[in-house]
């Protein structure tokens, strides 16, 4: 910051390390945050829709990722630039509410800041900019709504759904499976949604994964799977009509919380003590197994002692199951978690179809599936592939995935996808900027030719001529006044997205434009940046 | 120059920094218009935002109280400005800009009698007297609205509401903010108004149009155990125990320690300890409750009993969100539950966790002593929730102070404007120096219309030449003109248009200004001691060594 002298000539020290403080002011702070912003922005066009193409990200410790969910490239990017820090909060805003369109939603506020710059550049006032696109995103949402259409989740099988989620999957490195994930995810939801409350409880629906076999391999288990085995290896690997026993006790002699010592004054003492730890296990095990259950899984770990005659007794038991796991499987099994071992009563037992352990691959590793629980309230999808790499990212689509199902259950109205949806928008919202008499008119206008952006950059990113395929789609939504005519990404010879069934939910669209804009509105509203010398 | 051959008198410690005189005066005013510069830009309801960076943290504020903080100014007399920014904000939680920038130009205005040599202590006479007769006008000026009906006087509130609002981030937004900022100060109990009783929560994502007003209580979900999901997630009117308690399988006392003789006794030990927390936990489900919250954590134990018994729990509730639920629901919160009451268990219409954005909320609805709200805040990144956050409070500060004192004035600038030609015609009574501070005073009021038009990209002085012509006329009419941001003339009637302001925010910026410009006029000497050693990292760099001058005169 400059510094001001006085009378004395001395320097005004007003601010603290004011020398080492960086100050832009005006013009110039608007132009460097729009940069900064547009920046983050330009990353990411090239990951937006169906060819769209994948980013590496390499973390600090090596770890390598790849992946074009938006969200998760802005996160690992590790951006330090404060404005543009603002866009990655925005794109992780979209992931939190919605799940899926965050890679959109940041192309679309740099499409707004690029064409906000033309207009600074003009001399417009940043707030009349700012006011301008506020009024045209209204436009847009109310658009939207009126070109949305409802569709019937529950016909043909739930088709709509399934197509849904292949729209949500097409980008993604699994589009090749994509209809047979898309399946997945779809009974994954319906199995744990609420539809009369139309609440879906995303923790219920377990996401594993396992390197190893191929994309194909990917199953729903109408249950529980963990990544642990029986506690013996010579238990049995298999229990039908399981009754599951589940602790949140140790097999182990009960400690008192509170610090104690024992004092052994006698050979008989010690013995006593020695038998009656002996006596312990045995009532535990004749506890569990008096209760009619035929498995016990336990958060905690079993005592050498207590794991021998659990298999004696020909009971399988689970040691360390994870608290998490403990609840779902207790969801699922309509099973009471048991804090100790006088209280196990048979109501208190959870019930599933089988459990059983399986082997994957020639690798020695194991994992315990609970399947046909007696109230499947929780379901796992297990995600193979060939690499971590792989797997991971194919998590992440099925989280979009999901994610969009469980919008279309809350708010079934769709929009069209493939770019003609914001067509649509931009159409209409050059309609209605005529219509404005004052300075807002080209702000209005820009923001139309923002909204087009979208498909220009999807039509590019497909290897077509962005500038003739989106000028042929508009003059042809326009002709025939069908909101539906988009992008042909896929080059299926139509350009109508309801024959070609790209379904996008109307609250993910919405919500896009509307968290870019306010998002291109604050950064447009800050005049002056204060920020130590070395950003 | 002969006073440099006399010997120096070393008076103070070497490195201490002294100045004084006249000329210390105009530095300190210099500093301050250093300092009110850079919130200049933010008045007005086309005022611009700053983006300030501290460490890793970016704060992006239109609130001149925050910004003043954050720019941690550490010059003396430029702290005092950011001293009367916090003052206002404590007392009435807006108009901090107009503050800081109408104590910068009122010590503008007295810098040329400064240096002209008159001394500093006429102009602080001159300035008390004009604050007088300000307030005294202002007082005569404000309209009041107690005597309107519910109706009207909740219109009045909401227009309040809204001219806070207005420079705000949630300016577009500012009828939807409006309403809920005064529909959630209405659920407060009128005589006191506490202003904690009013929860602001945010959740990234959504729109902020998505935000939403719960009449009760709203607040995150707490850490669970396992065994949380297999509690019931809605009531309606339940039975709220409301406990400062831990619920966990733990030893008593810290440093105790037992002797166990026998093997026999061991058992007995353990059972002990749990009989200890299930006595307790029996206590709470035979009194009947159906929801236990308790600031202190529910372990895992605690949990799972309550599941199998259809109760819901939440451990580690916030104090402050545990006291509105107390205020909402009539419920006391015990620190034992023996001997648990019944009576004591507060209720509510409705008990629901419900998914917002990505958090899960528990909402406590219609409750029967409703005299708390809490706001939900949605919108696209953390720092836009947070300076919506700013904003709300300002808003909800505003209404509180109107719904008090039930006066008004017009604001854009109208009121300044009135005020400032009443002091120059009152000047001309004067005889003597104060008619010219009298005089500086009227001027400096101006500051305030001037820089919202400035700030508006108008044309300033077009536009206070036309509203000095509109207020010389000196009628009921001219009175209210202030400066319009969307008209073509640029002025406009802002009592018609609805631009209202409590007279409270108004009089305290005033008197908050004044009483800093005397202060910073009364200071004639600095000394400021060396810094010690560790403070030395912190000296800012550019500063030369220089000899003390303590002698120099």
């Amino acid at each position: 910051m400059s510094l001001a002298f006085d009378d004395y000539g001395r320097p005004y020290i007003i601010l603290r390390d004011q020398g080492s403080k960086k100050r832009m002011k005006g013009l110039e702070a608007y132009k460097s945050n729009i940069l900064a912003a547009k920046a983050v922005a330009n990353t990411l066009s090239s990951s937006l829709g169906p060819k769209g193409m994948d980013k590496m990200l390499v973390s600090p410790d090596g770890d390598v990722s790849v992946t074009n969910d938006g969200s998760i490239i802005v996160e690992k990017m590790e951006i330090q630039h404060p404005t543009a820090k603002l866009l990655v909060e925005l794109s992780q805003s979209q992931d939190a509410e919605i799940g899926d369109g965050t890679t959109g939603v940041v192309v679309l506020a740099g499409k707004l800041l690029e064409q906000a710059l033309t207009l600074l550049d003009k001399g417009n006032h940043p707030l009349k900019i700012s006011d301008g696109f506020d009024r045209a995103c209204d436009v847009a949402i109310k658009h939207l709504e009126t070109i949305s259409e409802e569709i019937d989740i529950q016909a043909n099988e739930h088709e709509a759904l399934i197509q849904a989620a292949c729209t949500a999957l097409g980008s993604k490195v699994v589009s090749k499976r994509k209809r047979e994930l898309g399946k997945i995810a779809v009974t994954a939801v319906l199995d744990v949604a609420d539809l009369a409350r139309k609440d879906v409880n995303l923790d219920l629906i377990k996401i594993q994964t396992k390197t190893g076999g191929s994309v194909e391999d990917t199953r729903l288990i109408s249950g529980i799977l963990i990544d642990k085995d029986m506690s013996h290896p010579q238990m049995p690997k298999e229990v039908k009509e399981a009754k599951i026993c589940l602790l949140t006790c140790p097999f182990e002699p009960p400690k008192p919380k509170t610090k104690h010592n024992i004092n052994i004054s006698s050979a008989e003492d010690y013995k006593k003590l020695y038998q009656q730890e002996q006596q312990y296990f045995v009532d535990m095990v004749k506890l569990v197994k008096d209760s009619g259950a035929n498995i016990a899984l336990c958060q905690w770990g079993f005592d050498d002692e207590a794991n021998h005659l659990l298999l004696q007794n020909e009971l399988p038991a689970v040691r360390w199951v994870s608290g998490t796991d403990v609840e779902l499987i207790a969801m699922a099994t309509g099973a009471r978690i048991i804090p100790r071992f006088q209280e196990i009563t048979p109501e208190k037992l959870g019930k599933a179809g089988s459990v059983k352990e399986v082997q994957f691959g020639t690798s020695n590793e194991r994992m315990l599936v609970i399947e046909n629980c007696q109230c499947t309230k929780a379901v796992t999808i297990l995600i193979r592939g060939g690499s971590q790499m792989i797997v991971d990212e194919a998590k992440r689509s099925i989280h979009d995935a999901i994610c969009v199902i469980r919008n279309l259950i809350k708010d079934n109205r769709i929009v069209y996808g493939g770019g003609s949806a914001e067509l649509a928008c931009a159409i209409q919202v050059l309609q209605y900027a005529d219509e404005v008499s004052s300075v807002e008119q080209y702000a209005i206008r820009s923001f139309a030719d923002a909204l087009e952006g979208i498909p220009c950059c999807l039509a590019d990113n497909c290897g077509l001529n962005p500038i003739t395929s989106v000028a042929q789609a508009k003059s042809r939504q326009l002709q025939e006044n069908n909101p539906r005519i988009g992008i042909d990404c896929m080059e299926l010879g139509t350009t109508d997205m309801k024959e070609q069934r790209i379904y996008e939910t109307l609250s993910s669209k919405k919500q896009q434009i509307q968290l870019a804009t306010q998002v291109v509105k604050m950064i447009l509203k800050i005049d002056d940046v204060i920020a130590p010398d070395d950003y | 120059m002969s006073q440099f051959l006399q010997p120096t008198i070393l008076l103070l410690r070497e490195g201490t920094d002294t100045s004084q005189g006249r000329a210390q005066i105009v530095s300190n005013i210099n500093a301050v218009q250093a300092v009110a510069d850079v919130v200049k830009s933010t008045l007005g309801p086309r005022g611009m935002d700053k983006m300030i960076q501290t460490g890793p943290k970016v704060t992006i504020s239109n609130d001149g109280a925050t910004i003043l903080n954050l720019l941690e100014v550490v010059h003396p007399a430029a702290r005092v400005l950011v001293d009367i920014a916090k003052s206002q904000d404590d007392e009435v939680g807006d108009g901090t800009t107009s503050t800081t920038l109408l104590a910068a130009e009122l010590l503008k205005e007295a810098k040329p009698f400064i240096e002209e040599g008159i001394h500093p202590q006429i102009v602080i006479q001159g300035y008390r007297k004009a604050l007088e007769l300000a307030l005294e006008k202002l007082e005569g000026f404000s309209i009041n609205i107690a005597k309107d009906s519910a109706q009207d006087k909740r219109d009045t509130l909401l227009k309040c509401a809204q001219t806070a609002l207005n420079s705000k981030l949630l300016a577009n937004t500012k009828h939807f903010f409006s309403e809920l900022v005064v529909s959630a100060v209405e659920k407060l109990d009128p005589n006191i108004l506490d202003r904690d009783l009013i929860g602001i929560k945010n959740v990234t994502g959504g729109s902020v149009t998505d935000s939403f007003l719960v009449d009760g209580v709203a607040f995150k979900k707490t850490f669970s155990y396992a065994g949380f999901e297999q509690q019931p997630k809605r009531f309606e009117n339940p039975k709220i125990c409301l406990l400062n308690l831990e619920l966990e399988l733990k030893s008593e006392k810290e440093n105790a320690e037992i002797r166990i003789e026998k093997p026999e006794e061991y058992q007995s030990i353990v059972d002990a300890e749990w009989a200890l927390i299930y006595e307790k936990l029996e206590i709470i489900v035979k009194a009947g409750a159906q929801i236990v919250l308790s600031k202190l954590p529910i372990g895992d134990l605690a949990t799972q009993y309550f599941a199998d018994r259809n109760i819901f729990c939440a451990g580690r509730v916030a104090q402050e969100d545990l006291l509105r639920v107390q205020k909402a629901t009539g419920g006391q919160v015990q620190t034992t539950v023996n001997g648990l009451n019944p009576e004591t268990f507060g209720t509510c219409g409705l008990f629901e966790e419900v998914q917002v954005g990505a958090e899960r909320y528990n909402l406590f609805k219609n409750c029967p002593q409703s005299r708390t709200a809490t706001i939900v805040l949605r919108g696209g990144a953390e720092q836009f929730i947070q300076e919506a956050e700013r904003s709300l409070n300002d808003a909800i500060m505003i209404v509180r102070r109107c719904f008090k004192a039930n006066k008004i004035v017009a604001g854009g600038g109208a009121i300044e404007l009135e005020i400032s030609r009443f002091l120059r015609h009152y000047a001309r009574s004067v005889t003597g120096k104060t008619q010219y501070i009298v005089n500086s005073y009227a001027k400096a009021l101006e500051v305030i219309p001037r820089t919202i038009a400035e700030n508006a990209g108008l044309n300033s002085i077009e536009i206070m030449n036309k509203l000095r012509q509109k207020h010389a006329q000196g009628d009921e009419e001219g009175r209210w003109y202030g400066v319009d941001i969307n008209g073509a003339s640029g002025v406009c009637d802002t009592h018609s248009s609805f631009v209202w302001e409590p007279t409270l925010v108004k009089r305290n910026a005033l008197c908050s200004a004044t009483e800093a410009a005397c202060a910073i006029l009364s200071i004639d000497e600095t000394v400021k001691n060396p810094k010690s050693d560790q403070d030395t990292k912190m000296k800012p760099k550019g500063q030369p060594g220089r000899p003390p001058m303590g002698m120099r005169r």
